[in-house]
C-alpha cells in the first residue's frame, strides 16, 4: 500500500452536493423509468398486433435499442444529434432519451413474455363473456400479465438507477458526475468513492425491498394467505441488478 | 334479421331452433402447408328450447372447436351459425365501418346470451370468486357494480358457493371451481349454455356434485349442448346425442338411441371402447 493519508471529512464537507447529486440521479431515475414503462408497454402490444408492419417495426425497435451500450447511446444522442439537427437536448433531457430508449426496448420484451405466458383460456373465458379485446386486455390479460411482469421491471429500475451514472459522461452532475467532480477538487478519491458506492447501494437495497414487498402483496391471492417471498428469497430473485433473460 | 325482430323472436319464443349452425369448417394453422389442419369439415345442428344436445367423440375428433365456433372464440372458415334469429359467418366485414359495427354487435349479441363452461374451469385467478361472476355483468352489460354484486352472490348460492363468495380460486377444489365458473355464466343470464368436458379434470368423488348441477340446470329448462364422456349422464339428461368423429358428424339421434344401440360402426367401437 502507498502511503495515503485518509481525509473522511471531505465526506461530511461534500454532503451537500452529493445531495444534490443523488436527488439529480433520483429525478434521472424516476422519470426514465415512468416513460420506459408505458412506451415498453406500447412497444410489446405492437409486437403481439394482429398487423404485421406494426410487428416488424415493434420487433426492429428491440432490436436496435438492445444492440448498443448506454454509453453508446448517451454520447449519440447528445453529441451526434445536436450536432446534426441543431437542437441542443441539455445533458438531464439526452440521459432521460437514451434511457428511455434503451429500457423501454428491455422491457418491450418482459412485457411481451409475460403477457404471453397467461393462459390462452382466460382470454377465451372473457370474451366468452362478452368482454371486447380491450376489456379482456385490461381486466384479465394484463393484471395476471403484470404480476409476471413485475420482478423483471423491478430489475430494470434497478439498472436505469445503476446505468443513470454513465450520463455523468456528458456533464450531468448527478451523483456520479458530482463524485467524479468533488474528487478533482478534494483529491480524496478513495473517500468519496466510496460514499458514492454506500450511497448507491442503499438507494438499490431499497428499490429491492420495496418490490419485494409489492410483489408479495399483489401474489396473495396465489398462494391462499402465505406470507411470501423470505428476505433471501428476493435477494436471490433482485440479483441487484443483473438483467432478466427474456 | 334486424336487431329488433331479433330481440322480438327471443322474447316470442316460438319453441323453434335456438341455435342452428350449418356447414361448418375450421382448419388451424391455415397457409401453413405442413401444420395445417382441418379440424371441423362440414358440421350441421341444431338446438331447440329447453334441448340438451350432448356431443361425444374421441380425443382430437374436433368437439371442442364447434363448441368454441358456435360462440365465435373460433370462427369458422365457412358456414354459418343462426342464434335466436340472427346469422353470422365467420368473415368480418373488414371495409366498411358501419358494417364492421354491426357485426361486432351481433358478435356481442352471441356471446353475452351463450354461457360457456370449460374443462380446466379458467377462472380469473386475480379475482375473488364474487368478482369472477360478477365482471360479465359489469363490463359486458353494463350493470352497476352494486347490482353485478347483488347477481353475483344470488348465483353463487345457487350452486351453494355463496360462503366462498370472497375466495380466490386458488383456494377452491376443482368442483368448487366450476361452481363458480356455472356462476359466472349463469350470471349472464344466457339462452344457451356451452359445457366442454365440465368434469373431465375433476376428482371422480367430486363428478357426480357437477353433474347434478348440470342436471338441474337441465330440468329447469336451460337450452345446453354438453361436451362429455359420461354416457350415464347422456342417456338420462340428454335428449339427443351428436356422436362426432374426424370433424364430421357421424350418427346423430335421440340420446337412449343412440347410447344403447348406435348403428355406425365408429359409433359402435366408440362406445364399447368408452363404456369397457
Ligand atoms: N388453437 C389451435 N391451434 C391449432 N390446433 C388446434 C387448436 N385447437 C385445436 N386444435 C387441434 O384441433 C383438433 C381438434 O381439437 P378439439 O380440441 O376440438 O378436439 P376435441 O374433440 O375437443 O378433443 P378432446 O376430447 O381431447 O378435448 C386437435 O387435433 C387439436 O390439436
Ligand atoms: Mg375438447
Amino acid at each position: 500500500m502507498v502511503a495515503y493519508t485518509f481525509q473522511w471529512h471531505v465526506v461530511p464537507e461534500s454532503a451537500g452536493a452529493l445531495a444534490h447529486g443523488l436527488k439529480l440521479t433520483l429525478q434521472l431515475s424516476a422519470i426514465s423509468f415512468a416513460l420506459s414503462l408505458v412506451l415498453g408497454l406500447v412497444v410489446a402490444l405492437c409486437r403481439l398486433a394482429p398487423s404485421r408492419p406494426l410487428r416488424a417495426l415493434a420487433y426492429t425497435y428491440t432490436q436496435i435499442f438492445r444492440a448498443l451500450s448506454l454509453y453508446v447511446y448517451v454520447l449519440f444522442i447528445y453529441f451526434g444529434i445536436s450536432a446534426v439537427f441543431g437542437i441542443n437536448l441539455g445533458t438531464f433531457a439526452a440521459g432521460v432519451v437514451a434511457l428511455t430508449l434503451l429500457n423501454s426496448a428491455y422491457m418491450a420484451e418482459i412485457y411481451r413474455a409475460a403477457i404471453q405466458s397467461v393462459d390462452h383460456g382466460q382470454r377465451e373465458a372473457a370474451l366468452a363473456l362478452g368482454l371486447g379485446h380491450t376489456r379482456t386486455f385490461s381486466s384479465v390479460t394484463f393484471p395476471q400479465a403484470g404480476r409476471v411482469a413485475v420482478p423483471g421491471l423491478v430489475n430494470q429500475l434497478v439498472d436505469i438507477v445503476k446505468d443513470s451514472s454513465i450520463v455523468a459522461v456528458i456533464g450531468l452532475l448527478d451523483l456520479m458526475g458530482t463524485t467524479i467532480q468533488l474528487v478533482s477538487t478534494e483529491r480524496a478519491p478513495f473517500e468519496l468513492y466510496t460514499a458514492t458506492a454506500v450511497a448507491y447501494i442503499v438507494l438499490i437495497l431499497a428499490i429491492s425491498a420495496a418490490a419485494a414487498l409489492l410483489e408479495r402483496r399483489l401474489a396473495r391471492h396465489l398462494r391462499g394467505g402465505g406470507s411470501g417471498p423470505s428476505p433471501l428469497e428476493w435477494m436471490q430473485r433482485y440479483r441487484f441488478g443483473g438483467r432478466v433473460p427474456t | 334479421m334486424s336487431e329488433a325482430a331479433a330481440n322480438q323472436a327471443a322474447e316470442l319464443d316460438l319453441g323453434e331452433e335456438i341455435v342452428v349452425a350449418e356447414g361448418i369448417h375450421k382448419s388451424f394453422n391455415r397457409g401453413h402447408k405442413e401444420r395445417e389442419i382441418h379440424v371441423l369439415r362440414g358440421v350441421d345442428l341444431q338446438v331447440a328450447k329447453g334441448e340438451v344436445l350432448v356431443v361425444i367423440g374421441p380425443s382430437g375428433s374436433g368437439k371442442s372447436t364447434l363448441l368454441r365456433c358456435l360462440n365465435f372464440i373460433a370462427p369458422p372458415d365457412a358456414g354459418s351459425v343462426t342464434f335466436l334469429g340472427h346469422c353470422l359467418t365467420g368473415e368480418v366485414p373488414r371495409r366498411r365501418p358501419a358494417e364492421r359495427m354491426r357485426y361486432e354487435r351481433a358478435l356481442r349479441f352471441y356471446r353475452t346470451h351463450i354461457g360457456m363452461v370449460f374443462q380446466h374451469f379458467n377462472l380469473f385467478p386475480h379475482m375473488t370468486a364474487a368478482d369472477n361472476v360478477a365482471l360479465g355483468p359489469t363490463r359486458a352489460l353494463g350493470l352497476t357494480r352494486r347490482e353485478a354484486k347483488e347477481r353475483s352472490l344470488e348465483e353463487l348460492e345457487r350452486v351453494g358457493m355463496g360462503e366462498k363468495a370472497g375466495q380466490y380460486p386458488s383456494q377452491l377444489s376443482g368442483g368448487q371451481k366450476q361452481r363458480v365458473a356455472i356462476a359466472r355464466a349463469l350470471a349472464m343470464r344466457p339462452q344457451l349454455m356451452l359445457f366442454d368436458e365440465a368434469t373431465s379434470a375433476l376428482d371422480p368423488e367430486l363428478i357426480g356434485g357437477i353433474l347434478e348441477e348440470m342436471k338441474r340446470l337441465a330440468e329447469s329448462g336451460m337450452t345446453m349442448i354438453v361436451v362429455t364422456h359420461e354416457m350415464g349422464f347422456a342417456r338420462e339428461v340428454g335428449d339427443r346425442v351428436l356422436f362426432m368423429d374426424e370433424g364430421v358428424v357421424v350418427e346423430e339421434g335421440g340420446a337412449r338411441e343412440v347410447i344403447e344401440s348406435p348403428q355406425h360402426e365408429r359409433t359402435q367401437a366408440f362406445l364399447s371402447a368408452i363404456l369397457s
